[in-house]
């Protein structure tokens, strides 16, 4: 036990003597949408009265749809207000395929996912196990289940499985989604986030005429949020109420999963806005209890829910506790948690460095990847203020740029945005995002979407020379994309890192299944250990470097 | 600097109330008023001396001695000698900004408002009087006129360094940091003794990303901040915040300590140090804090019953409390989030 915390102990002393304030950041993206094909953009159908809904939308996914090894786009659009109807192609949500030379073409029609209604997020994943990757796009009046038919075609089966978002009679609007495995049964549940109650005939109007503003959240009710078990037939059942999910309104916006307090069994955390958030203790299966406000994660160190929106949970410290990094607006900070292993959290926003910084970004896509590779993860988040005319307001520009911040591997992080690249200045109206290794290089790269624009496709050109493995679990007795697989790996160095398997996080949006590890100077890797849902655990030995492993169930 | 004293100068020089009887006392009076608005009546008392021996038929003598019994805090005697000031002088729009300014300080917000108003009546484009009424009118909630008032107070006449200061303080409060930093800049340089305007600048830097700045302030600030009738109570607090964010805990400490000394009734200052002490690990000292915290009303918000109820469910959490912890997190639960603006 004293050497494991020694040799804990020391990996943490060699990565932070080999990563310092002063040293200039190698995280570089380059934004190639203009050479893609990608001609997408995302039209909120927004009127003159700027109703909510036009701010809050653009889902992006990262999937291998065809299974051909490279990450596709899937990117959700808005609709006609007030129809909220897709009654043009201006409108429809666009699936890209990888070409694999940095081109992607449009297989929107063909794969039939165009879609219906005012569409708002995206989760990824293989509910069937039949080994092809499946979509749920949410929304404000639809949602809507696509099973992948392995042929590049999807059917809408929504219907056939009930996961139609509605409740209580009542379709909710629905944020974002995840998959997970909330019961180890093999099979992937659904996890829905539903915003607000509102309606084209409720939306309140805020603002002078001629300069809307978008409407506070307090304006309307909240909404509680939905999950879905997987019957293993095709069929899901809403077992919200059942399982604790439905006794709790909020004003959901983001989700992540994450097993938290390392039993085995995954948790989820719901970024409501302007409300507390949830942090969902999952009772071994049978349920869960909300203990947001238990574990220090329902409001921020001040004591005062912000406006939530992105999230993502994994490890940032390197401590093998997963934490939490959340998207707010300006003025209010990215609320940041450390977890401190004992079923609680600390409020890190300030001592982590990250405070004053984000103090005047607004945030939406959120993310904990590690950039650079050289062992310790970073923080991305897709800015915007939420009103298109916030400009008016000369402290909040709705136009902002990303950020990037770089763990100094001690526990605190530098803004290095400014140091990123021409396409780490670009001031748009970012909203979600999705992570994920677009041209397997072993450098995570990022797709931004941005409201009236085209989406911003920021490839990872940071330049070292430290090493990477990405690793591809393909569950047997677990769900096949192995969802909540919790992996360990040990480089040569010593140094130790945490991460899991999951598509959830960030805003409205589903990213890359494949679990992405920097590894600095390691070229080889002693020891991987994979938790696997179903209770397994399966460990690797010696492992080489620069590879994309997929690595199965025994 | 320079510039101010020469600015002030001549302000002062083009009042009507500089007849001949002040002539040659000039320099000595700027000297008087300028220990004045550092808040330093015994100089400027010392320093007016000369001109009351040399000068005994200068009226500005009157207005001098009004100013010093007013910081002195001898308020009755103050009232009766601006009263006269303005019996004799009734078109010198200084008596009335002055006299303005000390019914302020006097909580008579009324007569403020009414000599505020004569003042402007009597000089409409005097910057003082413009200040002067800018501020009443802000403060009665006529934000627009009152805002209105004070920039073209601030055009008229760049080195008057109250309007510039309260200009930036009405900016602070629309959470405008930018603007803010623009007139506190101003009001520090005609005043580098103007601690409230260092600790304004100061918070307005650190929305701005200016931490090393805005460090700099709020240390020049300190130095600034001694007693009397401009003391800045809450400039501790303030930078025991700021070095609490900067994870400089022990300096934090020292500031927090400081400001439950200066302003103990403030629900904020105990809530604070409770947070600080939270950070230290000193669950003990965090629970007497924040229950003290509790135990204060704050009519203004500043720390609404949510953060208290936060704060408490974290700290007898730590101390094993599990009964009181419980308690609370029902209440973080059950606590309505209070509405903010109607847009954003």
């Amino acid at each position: 036990m004293l050497q494991q915390i020694f040799s804990r102990a020391l990996a943490l002393i060699l990565l932070a003597s080999s990563l310092s304030a002063a040293e200039p950041s190698h995280i570089r993206f380059e934004n190639r949408e203009k050479v893609s094909a990608v001609q997408f953009v995302l039209n909120n159908g927004t009127t003159p009265d700027k109703p909510i809904i036009d701010s809050t939308l653009g889902g992006v996914a990262l999937l291998d749809y065809d299974n051909d090894g490279y990450l596709d786009i899937f990117f959700t659009n808005g609709a006609r207000i007030p129809s909220l109807m897709k009654d043009g192609s201006s409108f429809s949500n666009r699936l890209y395929r990888n070409n694999h030379d940095g081109t992607f073409t449009d297989v929107t029609v063909r794969a039939g996912l165009g879609g219906a209604g005012y569409s708002m997020g995206v989760a990824a994943a293989d509910y069937d196990n039949d080994g092809w990757t499946d979509l749920y796009v949410t929304g404000v009046n639809q949602n809507i289940l696509y099973h992948n038919n392995g042929d590049g075609t999807f059917t809408d089966v929504t219907e056939r499985t009930g996961m139609t978002g509605v409740s209580g009679g009542k379709k909710l609007w629905s944020v974002s989604a995840a998959w997970i495995d909330y019961d180890n049964d093999g099979l992937l549940d659904l996890f829905v986030v539903n915003y607000l109650d509102w309606t084209p005939e409720n939306s309140h109007v805020c603002g002078p005429p001629g300069r809307r503003l978008s409407c506070p959240p307090s304006l309307y009710k909240g909404e509680a949020d939905i999950l879905y078990h997987n019957n293993g037939d095709g069929t899901f059942t809403d077992v919200s109420a059942a399982t604790g999910i439905t006794g709790q309104i909020g004003k959901g916006m983001g989700v992540a999963i994450a097993d938290y307090d390392g039993d085995g069994w995954t948790d989820i955390f719901v970024a409501n806005d302007n409300e507390r958030n949830f942090l969902f203790r999952n009772r071994s299966g049978k349920g869960f209890d909300e203990v947001g406000v238990e574990s220090s994660v329902a409001y921020t160190e001040d004591g005062v829910p912000v406006s939530s929106m992105g999230v993502d949970f994994r490890d940032w410290a390197n401590d093998g506790r997963p934490g939490l990094f959340v998207t707010a607006l300006g003025g209010e900070t990215f609320p940041l948690y450390r977890n401190d292993g004992n079923g609680l959290f600390t409020a890190a926003t300030y001592p982590a460095d990250i405070g004053f910084t984000s103090f005047r970004m607004s945030g939406w896509g959120a993310g904990i990847y590690d950039f650079d590779n050289d062992g310790a993860k970073d923080l991305f988040s897709a800015n915007s203020h939420v009103s298109e005319n916030a400009n008016l307001d000369s402290q909040q520009h709705y136009r902002q740029a990303n950020a990037v911040f770089r763990n100094l591997g001690n526990g605190t992080f530098r803004d290095v945005s400014a140091e990123a690249g021409a396409a780490m200045r670009q001031r748009a109206a970012h909203r979600g995002c999705a992570f994920g290794d677009l041209n397997n290089d072993g450098k995570i790269d990022v797709v931004v979407s941005v409201i009236g624009g085209p989406p911003e496709l920021l490839y990872n050109i940071s330049t070292n020379n430290n090493h990477w493995i990405t690793i591809q679990a393909i569950g047997v007795k677990s769900n096949r994309d192995g969802i909540g697989t919790r992996i360990k790996i040990t480089g040569e160095s010593g140094q130790v890192q945490y991460n899991h398997v999951t598509t959830a996080g960030s805003y409205a949006s589903s990213s890359d299944k494949r679990v992405h590890f920097g590894l600095g100077s390691d070229t080889r890797i002693k020891e991987i250990e994979l938790r696997w849902p179903g209770g397994k655990i399966q460990v690797l030995r010696d492992v080489k470097a620069d590879q994309i492993l997929k690595v199965t169930e025994p | 600097m320079k510039a101010a004293a020469v600015g002030f100068l001549l302000v002062v020089a083009a009042s009507p109330a500089f007849g001949d009887a002040c002539t040659g006392a000039e320099t000595q009076l700027a000297v008087v008023f300028r220990d004045l608005a550092r808040g330093e009546p015994a100089s400027a008392e010392e320093a007016l001396r000369p001109v009351v021996r040399d000068h005994p038929g200068c009226l500005d003598i009157l207005l001098a001695e009004a100013r010093i019994e007013a910081a002195k805090g001898d308020a009755a005697n103050a009232g009766g000698m601006f009263v006269r000031y303005l019996q004799l002088a009734p078109e010198d729009p200084r008596g009335y900004t002055y006299f303005g300014r000390f019914l302020i300080s006097q909580r008579q917000y009324q007569q403020a408002d009414r000599i505020s108003a004569a003042g402007l009546e009597k000089a409409p484009y005097d910057p003082g009087a413009m200040a002067l009424r800018g501020q009443i009118l802000d403060m009665r909630g006529e934000s627009q006129q009152g805002l209105a008032l004070l920039k073209q107070a601030c055009q008229a006449d760049p080195e008057n360094g109250e309007a510039q200061f309260y200009l930036g303080t009405i900016f602070d409060r629309t959470r405008q940091p930018g603007e803010a930093v623009q007139h506190l800049q101003k009001a520090v340089s005609i005043d580098p003794h103007n601690a409230r305007a260092w600790d304004y600048l100061a918070l307005n830097l650190e929305p701005l990303g200016k931490e090393d700045v805005a460090d700099e302030a709020y240390r020049k600030a300190l130095a600034a901040n001694i007693p009397g009738p401009n003391f800045d109570a809450f400039l501790d607090y303030n930078y025991g915040r700021f070095l609490m964010k900067r994870n400089q805990l022990a300096a934090s400490k020292q500031h927090m300590d400081r400001a439950v000394e200066l302003v103990p009734q403030v629900r904020a200052v105990w809530y604070e140090r409770a947070k600080l002490d939270l950070r230290l690990l000193n669950y003990r000292q965090a629970r007497i804090d924040a229950e003290r915290a509790a135990s204060l009303k704050d009519p203004a918000g500043i720390i609404i019953d949510l953060q208290i109820y936060s704060l408490l469910e974290k700290i007898y959490r730590h101390l094993g409390e599990t009964d009181l912890a419980r308690k609370y997190a029902e209440l973080s639960r059950e606590t309505p989030v209070p509405p903010r603006g109607d847009h954003r």
